[in-house]
């Protein structure tokens, strides 16, 4: 077990009457993948922007270390990158120069980002477009330039949230690559995915999230051991039997989200939706 | 070197933006060719279309249609003076008792274009006075035409006419008709003609300035606040270390940045329009001292902080670009009016509240600065209140920065 990073105690976090997170506690030490598991609405992009103090904890406390040493979160951000849900790039700009901004925010010189970059950008094979400006860029090359973004000035915790969304097969297979070549450097990364069979690919620790609520923290073998069931989808579903709280409690479940509900424990990524007269 | 490291983030900021805005072309056109071209435009090729317009409309042959009692012969001065401007006159007998209505054929030939205008020319010789009148159709530019060279016609056949019957009276004409003359000395006015040039721009420039500033505000305000918002940059911009504040601060130079360009741009190309391009020596530029240009460009500066903060305040509090731009948009009546009222106050013995109205008292500042008049206590209240508004426009851009709720990207 590596040194303890952050330290989520108590935390709950609301919007208005609702409870997006609900008295969460959870450790978080250096090189480990930890999976972010749950449902649309689960609270795991609301977990991501607590962790890196885009939001402020309605009741409890998050706690950020540095050799064991309490520090404050604009000193932790330094030490944070981070892959939000929407890549957020500026298209008037080139994938290096979207990236060279972040950097140079982060206080590291453009010798060092670029070095990093460079490094990173091989690894997913995305060398040849740096240079290019990012307007027209596929689903694909935004998101790999995003994660060169939050990895450019030498994190120590890497918060992904959702990396692998909208990736073809060989795009999502360099990305885990590099989440897995992070680890074997000592990174942390905090990886959130509604896809379980990617989270046992890469991840060493999955934390179940359902309705804010924290419903498993452990390895992904921990999870098939304390379910009792052969894969994770099944432990998945075992440990959210209730419904997600995006649903009318009031009105019987619809086709639609029946459906919608049996794809996901199946792990199966909804690629386009059409509708049929 | 937490503080430089502070003010080199809101640099890194401030750079990015204007690098990011100055690559759309929309941002060249609008910031920098139209503000330069605009006022050259106006001055330069506006003269030489109306002078062209104006000699197209002098060429024109008209047809006038005469109704007359008298014979011809008798009209042998208007005859040439109708030939020389042009108007090639048909002449009809008049009938005195028949007035012209609105079913005459006359009429509709010269709502058809057919004829310019229509003269009715009476004399009577009991008391020998000539009467006339002129039909025409002032929403048509040939037969306005008509009517002003008939009026000019008209008008030198009667001086000529009452010179003759002068004579003929045995009276001298300039004793009858000018008996009370202004005394013809070189200069009356004893304002300067730099000063004369301060006392126009002192309406023109506060004006334009407080135009400009708002407008040209308002798209790069909105493109850095509620655009990144919505293209949703802001997030992964909020994850860095750089503090909401400094982020203001950064966005809040570019944006100003981008004003002073445009501003000076503007003014830039007034002045060049009004200096070099307008006929003869219409306008100077105005006399003025370095305190005044010093004091013109501290007014300038604090009203382009106020305008610039809440712009940005108001476009960050909006959920989209479009919510902004239909806020923004009305409200730029805030700048404009108050640019308007301060053109009709007057300078003189003026009150001190005045001077601590917001928006107002910048607007009349300027003016007074630009008449290169000083006062102490003006300067003092206009500056000291204007600093509070600036102050407090910050103060609620930087509230807004701080919500929560701006992590939450549209799309």
């Amino acid at each position: 077990m590596g040194q303890l990073l952050l330290s989520v105690k108590n935390v709950t976090k609301t919007f208005g009457s609702l409870n997006a997170i609900e008295d969460l506690d959870i450790n978080i030490e250096s090189g480990s993948v930890i999976g972010l598991v749950g449902s649309n609405g689960a609270g795991k992009t609301t977990l991501l922007r607590l962790l890196c103090g885009l939001y402020r904890p309605s009741k409890g406390k998050i706690v950020f270390l540095d050799d064991g040493e309490e520090k404050n979160i604009d000193k932790f951000r330094e030490a944070v990158g981070v892959l939000p849900e929407s890549t957020g790039l500026y298209h008037r700009l080139t994938a290096w120069e979207n990236i060279r901004y972040y950097s140079r925010l982060n206080g590291v010189s453009d010798s060092i980002s670029w070095e990093r970059t460079l490094r990173f950008s091989k690894a997913l094979s995305f060398s040849d477009d740096l240079m290019r400006h990012t307007r027209g860029f596929s689903r694909g090359m935004r998101q790999k330039t995003a994660i060169l973004r939050a990895l450019a000035h030498g994190p120590e915790i890497l918060l992904l949230d959702e990396p692998t969304a909208g990736l073809d097969v060989t795009s999502a297979r360099l990305v885990r690559k590099l989440v897995l070549q992070l680890k074997e450097e000592g990174g942390t990364v905090i990886y959130s995915t509604h896809n379980l069979s990617e989270a046992e690919k890469v991840c060493d620790r999955i934390l179940i999230l359902h309705n804010g609520q924290l419903r498993f923290d452990g390895s992904p073998k921990n999870l098939l051991e304390e379910t009792s069931t052969s894969s994770l989808e099944e432990g998945y579903v075992k440990l959210t039997l209730d419904d997600a709280r995006t649903r009318d409690e009031s009105e019987p479940e619809g086709w639609f989200s029946k459906t919608w509900r049996q794809l996901f424990t199946k792990s199966i990524e909804v690629l386009d939706i059409k509708e049929e007269e | 070197m937490q503080k430089s490291k502070k003010i080199n983030s809101i640099f890194i900021i401030c750079k990015k933006e204007l690098v990011d805005y100055v690559r759309d072309w929309r941002t060249l056109l609008a910031v920098i060719l139209v503000p330069l071209l605009m006022f050259p435009a106006i001055f330069f090729v506006l003269p030489i279309v109306m002078q062209s317009e104006l000699d197209e409309r002098q060429s024109m042959h008209l047809d006038v249609h005469l109704e007359t009692n008298v014979e011809f012969s008798e009209l042998s001065y208007l005859s040439l003076k109708f030939d020389e401007n042009l108007l090639n006159v048909s002449y009809f007998e008049l009938d005195v008792d028949n007035e012209v209505n609105s079913t005459s054929d006359v009429l509709s030939e010269i709502k058809n274009t057919n004829i310019s205008s229509l003269l009715r020319l009476s004399y009577d010789s009991n008391t020998s006075i000539w009467t006339y009148s002129i039909i025409y159709d002032s929403t048509q530019q040939s037969s306005s035409e008509s009517y002003l060279r008939l009026t000019k016609i008209l008008s030198e056949w009667e001086d000529n006419l009452t010179s003759e019957r002068l004579e003929e009276a045995g009276l001298e004409e300039e004793v009858i008709l000018n008996p009370v003359q202004r005394n013809n000395i070189q200069q009356s006015d004893i304002a300067t003609e730099a000063e004369q040039a301060g006392f126009v721009f002192s309406f023109i420039i506060p004006l334009f300035v407080s135009i400009w500033t708002a407008t040209s505000g308002v798209q790069p305000s909105i493109d850095m606040t509620a655009g990144e918002r919505e293209r949703g940059t802001l997030e992964s911009l909020l994850c860095s270390p750089t503090s909401r504040l400094e982020l203001l601060l950064g966005k809040w130079l570019a944006v100003t940045c981008i004003v002073g360009v445009s501003i000076f741009l503007q003014l830039a190309g007034l002045i060049f329009a009004i200096s070099f391009l307008m006929s003869g020596s219409f306008l100077q530029p105005p006399d003025l001292s370095y305190a005044s240009i010093l004091l013109f460009l501290v007014a300038v500066s604090i009203f382009g902080i106020m305008v610039v903060a809440l712009e940005m305040a108001i476009a960050m509090r909006s959920r989209s670009v479009k919510e902004a731009g239909s806020i923004l948009g009305p409200m730029m009546l805030f700048f404009f009016l108050p640019a308007i009222f301060a053109q009709f106050i007057n300078l003189e013995s003026i009150e001190l509240f005045w001077f601590a109205i917001p928006a107002v008292n910048v607007l009349l500042a300027m003016r007074e600065l630009l008449q290169n008049e000083i006062y102490l206590v003006h300067v003092l209240v206009w500056i000291f209140s204007s600093l509070i508004y600036a102050a407090l426009a910050t103060w609620y851009a930087s509230r807004q920065f701080l919500r929560e709720d701006l992590v939450e990207s549209i799309n």
